[in-house]
């Protein structure tokens, strides 16, 4: 037997296993790639700082929307050591029962989910991960639980960044941000489950400006989830950007004080500066505090009362709701009438009321006392001859072809479709063309005579106020408008070229001059409708309406710009069921136009009277 | 220091040279895992890296002591040795346990594994028994005294429970295989008298071992098929007939080589050596399959878990996947010294990094070129203690050796191989290299003895 040939055996036992362990090296370290993958999802965390919104200031410089800072409370179960819950409950104010339940809600919300292959339903809640335990506490709050949460081991607080608006103001234009809907995180990468976007207003339009761009950190995490030290000294990281700042044209103070003066009335307040088109004031009353939907815990306190709130304080109006205009149509009216030449400045027309109804008043000798009466059968025979020029034998089809003319003027004025401009919501309004006609009456079936309550802005005509405020600041330019919109700057970049880009009418400028100056007789002369209107040392222009209203008691309204000569403001007002225009929505124009020209109210009886009137009582639920 | 020259007179320079290449990389991987930036000196005493240098020179010390004292003598008291270290066993299963193991007495701050030493001296009285016993003339009550050496111990071991070390002692059996102890006492008692033979050497005996090794591959071969199916027309297949089947056809192609080629007298014989081949092959596989199904399900799981077959990266597999995770992660180059990001002890993704994974921050910081490195150190230091082995002139060195070198081969084995995924995790050290007094202890002083041994094995004549 010889036994020196089995050291071989034994080495090649020895050698066997050097041989495979060194292959398997080669496998695990150079040719599999998995193992480093595997080592990253363990080891690397990538955490996605989220910047801060961009501040929005007013056309003053004051900050109308800014940051502040709230803090979350946080735990990861699997830190948590022998936790003192009745003194913990105590620290945070609750009590023990609560802490409890407020434990399992959060284990609850997890959800759960089914794997296949033991079929077992488990939790989706992890002990290694962080939770908030409570969320948005402020700095005040925070600073009394701060000093006492190491004795809590696993609990931590996170700073989070959230909406402050410093003016209680302007809610219906700025709109307010909450958390990402599932539809957000499909279309747009950017976000993930948890990151706030802005829901409406300026926020939602200017979300891409204001949200800034992300940062992303690379940490080594430990097997507890917690981050150990930056990946690679951080030479991968990224800096989170703040997001631009932005300026409107909106003057807060003056929101702020249109706000006031709709304060118990539903209605609408918009102001816009006719020479750059920048909206001063957007007023839809009632209107709400936007401190109220700053965050999770106040959105799903307050959202739902907003909601069923029956005065709709979430509606837009300014922007959504479609009015027939009533009286303030005639300016358009007349322009259209001059400019097609079927009238001059001093046609003249009976005050026959057996085609329509009229107040009592001199006979208009010319267009500008047609406004200053606001004569409504002035009106219908003006809008006869703008409908029916006799360019074809056959009625129908000549009205037809004036309807065709009447309606391309209307959308120059931006009448009956959608203003294009800087937030969301807004509507078109309606401008009856052939077609509407054709689908409703039927094709050549119907002529001025069917359609004539158009002509005094009654009957199927609608527009939004904002798009009445644009015809003030139209006949304040003298035929051309910028689209009104709201922003003013922003940080970094060229706010859209069509706000700086003039839009014409096609209305000669001379045609607006006996416009003016009926607008001016309405406020100034003896049997104008809106003498409340009147304002020291100011010369103003403006027409009132009254929409009838089936349903109720009639709408108010008021459009104006003042001073007559360079003017600086143009202002609609819609007053909902307050009766006659020259009542309520004319004084509270003029108080918007005497603020924002002379900072101050001089005398202050028309303004009590404003202010004390409760017209909400006259309102009956919409449907 | 007049006999200075005497003492380190015939050492063997490339083991020293290996021994300390281990040790200054072990504390080195040590101070990179465990590094602490508050205590960032290599001797601060409030970390592991601390201690362990001072472990090291401990370790040192001692190795120095072992130096002065001439070798005979550990022969002349084998047995004392040994049984003051059962007797460290016995008081061991008293202690209280430390994570679920009583392997631990206290001393002060420190606590000593006898285990560990179990290890040295169990080697060195199996080498005084087998070097005094005629292994031409051996006989079952000699075998069973030279097993019982190594089954004391074991038990007792196994009572603290520590299944690595356990392990560890069946690296014996190769040590019996080389001095040609045979089992054959064991197999002929049954052959012999229960079926009426009258045999005088059976094959089994003899090669027991390297075909315990091949049963163990067939085991393995026969788990892995159990639980592999496939479809053939419709009927789902099990991987067990395929085995079966390629047993066969492996069998049969020997048979028929062994038949066309051989000579007429090897034809019948190695026809009837091929089918009992077959059929023992067929039983182990058959045996083992059977045994697995009667498993209770979470016994069947760690084994499918072991093989890869099932995968579980957050539950059962944790320790093994981080592991290996942090290996693979290495690749070529490595991460670079104290950039491991998966092991380190601050991340804490891999448990024990500083002990029994140890190997995984110093393939992650290293890479390939370090793992490699290390793996060949370590096969370096293996095969020139067999080298060293094989020049003894006296048995009782040779086998000592061997010992040692069997013991160093399991736990490289079972150490890297559960870093890898080629072994069960058993918690078992890193040798040199593991943070861990008892453990760097022990195996400087089987080295050193070893050492010893050989600078004197020249004397062994007179």
């Amino acid at each position: 037997m010889n036994l020196n040939n089995r050291k071989y055996i034994i080495l090649f036992f020895i050698v066997f296993i050097g041989v495979l362990y060194f292959f398997r090296l080669i496998h695990m370290q150079l040719i599999d790639v998995s193992w480093k993958l595997r080592a990253q999802e363990i080891s690397e965390k990538r955490k996605v700082i989220i910047p801060a919104r961009g501040v929005i200031f007013d056309r003053n410089k004051n900050k109308i929307v800014s940051n502040i800072t709230y803090y979350n409370l946080m735990f990861v179960e699997k830190n948590i050591v022998d936790l003192d819950t009745s003194s913990f409950a105590k620290l945070v104010n609750m009590s023990v029962e609560d802490v409890k339940k407020r434990f399992l809600e959060i284990k609850k919300k997890q959800g759960t989910y089914y794997n296949k292959n033991t079929k077992k339903r488990t939790s989706n809640y992890l002990k290694s991960r962080a939770y908030p335990f409570l969320i948005e506490i402020t700095a005040s709050e925070m600073a009394t639980i701060a000093p006492y949460l190491n004795q809590f081991k696993g609990f931590y607080k996170e700073s989070t960044s959230m909406r402050l608006y410093p003016y209680n103001n302007a809610a219906n234009i700025l709109g307010y941000i909450a958390e990402v809907s599932p539809q957000n995180i499909k279309n747009d990468p950017f976000y993930k489950a948890g990151y706030n976007i802005g829901k409406t207003g300026i926020e939602r339009y200017y979300e891409k400006e204001l949200r800034g761009e992300k940062g992303v950190h690379y940490l080594i995490k430990s097997a507890q989830n917690n981050a150990v030290e930056p990946y690679e000294n951080g030479i991968f990281d990224t800096l989170a950007t703040q997001g631009a700042s932005i300026s409107l044209g909106l003057d807060i103070k003056l929101q702020q004080y249109s706000e006031k003066l709709m304060q118990n009335k539903k209605g609408c307040v918009v102001a816009i500066e006719p020479s750059s088109g920048e909206i001063l004031s957007l007023v839809s009353s009632p209107t709400f505090d936007p401190n109220l939907l700053v965050g999770k815990k106040n959105i799903s306190k307050n959202y739902p009362a907003l909601v069923k709130n029956k005065n709709k304080p979430l509606y837009p109006r300014p922007l959504a709701a479609e009015y027939p205009p009533g009286s303030i149509f005639k300016l358009v009216q007349s322009l259209i009438g001059l400019q097609e030449k079927v009238v001059t400045p001093n046609s003249s027309f009976p005050c026959t009321k057996s085609m329509v109804g009229c107040h009592n008043h001199p006979k208009a000798k010319s267009i500008s006392e047609a406004i200053k009466y606001s004569c409504n059968p002035y009106y219908y025979y003006l809008m006869r001859k703008v409908i029916h020029q006799k360019e074809n034998k056959n009625l129908f089809m000549d009205a037809a072809i004036g309807l065709e003319k009447w309606v391309k003027y209307m959308h120059r004025f931006n009448l009956g479709k959608k203003i294009e401009t800087d937030i969301p919501g807004l509507r078109s309004g309606l401008i009856p063309d052939v077609r509407f006609y054709n689908k409703w009456y039927g094709k050549n079936k119907w002529k001025f005579s069917t359609i004539r309550s158009i002509a005094i802005g009654q009957g199927e005509v609608k527009l939004t106020p904002i798009q009445m405020a644009n015809i003030a600041a139209i006949i304040a330019n003298r035929g051309w408008y910028y689209t009104p919109h709201f922003i003013k700057k922003i940080e970094n970049k060229k706010i859209d070229e069509k706000y700086t880009t003039k839009n014409q009418t096609g209305i000669n400028k001379e045609y607006f001059e006996p416009i003016i100056s009926g607008m001016h007789k309405v406020i100034y002369e003896a049997g104008g409708t809106a003498r409340l209107a009147r304002i020291k040392d100011i010369s103003i222009c403006g027409k009132t309406g009254t929409v009838q209203n089936p349903h109720g008691k009639d709408h108010s309204v008021f459009i104006a710009f003042a001073p007559k000569d360079n003017p600086k403001i143009a202002v609609a007002v819609f007053v909902e069921n307050a009766g006659f225009g020259g009542t309520w929505a004319a004084p509270i124009a003029s108080l918007v136009i005497e603020k924002y020209i002379k900072g101050k109210i001089e005398i202050t009886k028309k303004e009590t009277r404003v202010l004390e009137a409760n017209l909400l009582i006259n309102t009956k639920n919409e449907k | 220091m007049r006999n200075n020259k005497g003492l380190f007179n015939n050492l063997d320079w490339i083991l020293i040279l290996i021994y300390f290449l281990l040790v200054s990389i072990g504390l080195l991987t040590i101070y990179s895992v465990a590094y602490n930036e508050e205590n960032a000196s290599l001797f601060s005493f409030s970390e592991k890296y601390g201690k362990q240098f001072f472990f090291v020179l401990i370790a040192l010390f001692c190795g120095f002591i072992l130096f002065l004292i001439d070798a005979d003598i550990y022969k002349k008291f084998a047995v004392p040795i040994y049984f003051s270290v059962i007797f460290m066993l016995l008081i061991v299963l008293f202690m209280p346990p430390i994570n679920g193991a009583r392997s631990w007495i206290g001393i002060g701050p420190f606590g000593v594994q006898p285990a560990e030493f179990a290890k040295i001296a169990s080697a060195l009285l199996l080498a005084k028994y087998l070097s005094s016993i005629d292994l031409k003339h051996q006989d079952s009550k000699k075998l069973f005294f030279a097993l019982s050496i190594l089954f004391l111990p074991m038990g007792l071991i196994l009572l603290q429970p520590d299944a690595g070390t356990f392990l560890v002692f069946t690296s014996f059996l190769f040590v019996f295989y080389r001095e040609g102890v045979s089992f054959d006492p064991f197999f002929l008692f049954f052959i012999n008298n229960l079926l009426r033979l009258n045999y005088k050497r059976t094959w089994i005996g003899v090669h027991f071992i390297p075909i315990a090794f091949i049963f163990i591959v067939l085991a393995l071969l026969a788990l892995l098929s159990n639980s592999y199916s496939f479809n053939l027309f419709s009927y789902k297949i099990n991987g067990f007939y395929l085995l079966i089947l390629s047993l066969f056809l492996f069998c049969t192609c020997f048979g028929f080589i062994f038949y066309r080629f051989g000579n007429k007298r090897e034809r019948k014989n190695s026809i009837i050596a091929v089918s009992i081949a077959f059929v023992l092959a067929g039983l182990v596989v058959s045996t083992v399959h059977l045994c697995f199904n009667k498993l209770a399900s979470h016994q069947k799981n760690r084994i499918e878990l072991f093989l890869g077959i099932k995968s579980d990266p957050d539950g059962q597999d944790y320790n093994r996947n981080r592991a290996m995770a942090a290996v693979g992660s290495g690749g070529f180059y490595g991460k670079g010294y104290k950039n491991a990001s998966v092991s380190s002890v601050k991340t804490n993704h891999v448990p024990e990094s500083e002990t029994d994974f140890i190997f995984c921050p110093f393939a992650e910081e290293w890479g390939f070129l370090g793992s490699a490195f290390l793996l060949f150190l370590f096969l370096a230091l293996i095969i020139r203690i067999i080298i060293i082995a094989e020049r003894q002139r006296s048995s009782f060195n040779r086998i000592y050796a061997y010992c040692v070198a069997m013991i160093l081969f399991y736990h490289l084995t079972i150490n890297i191989g559960m870093n890898i995924g080629f072994a069960p995790i058993i918690g078992i050290p890193l040798p040199f290299f593991s943070y861990g007094g008892s453990s760097i202890l022990s195996f400087t002083i089987m080295l050193f003895l070893l050492l010893k041994l050989d600078s004197q094995r020249m004397n062994a004549l007179s």
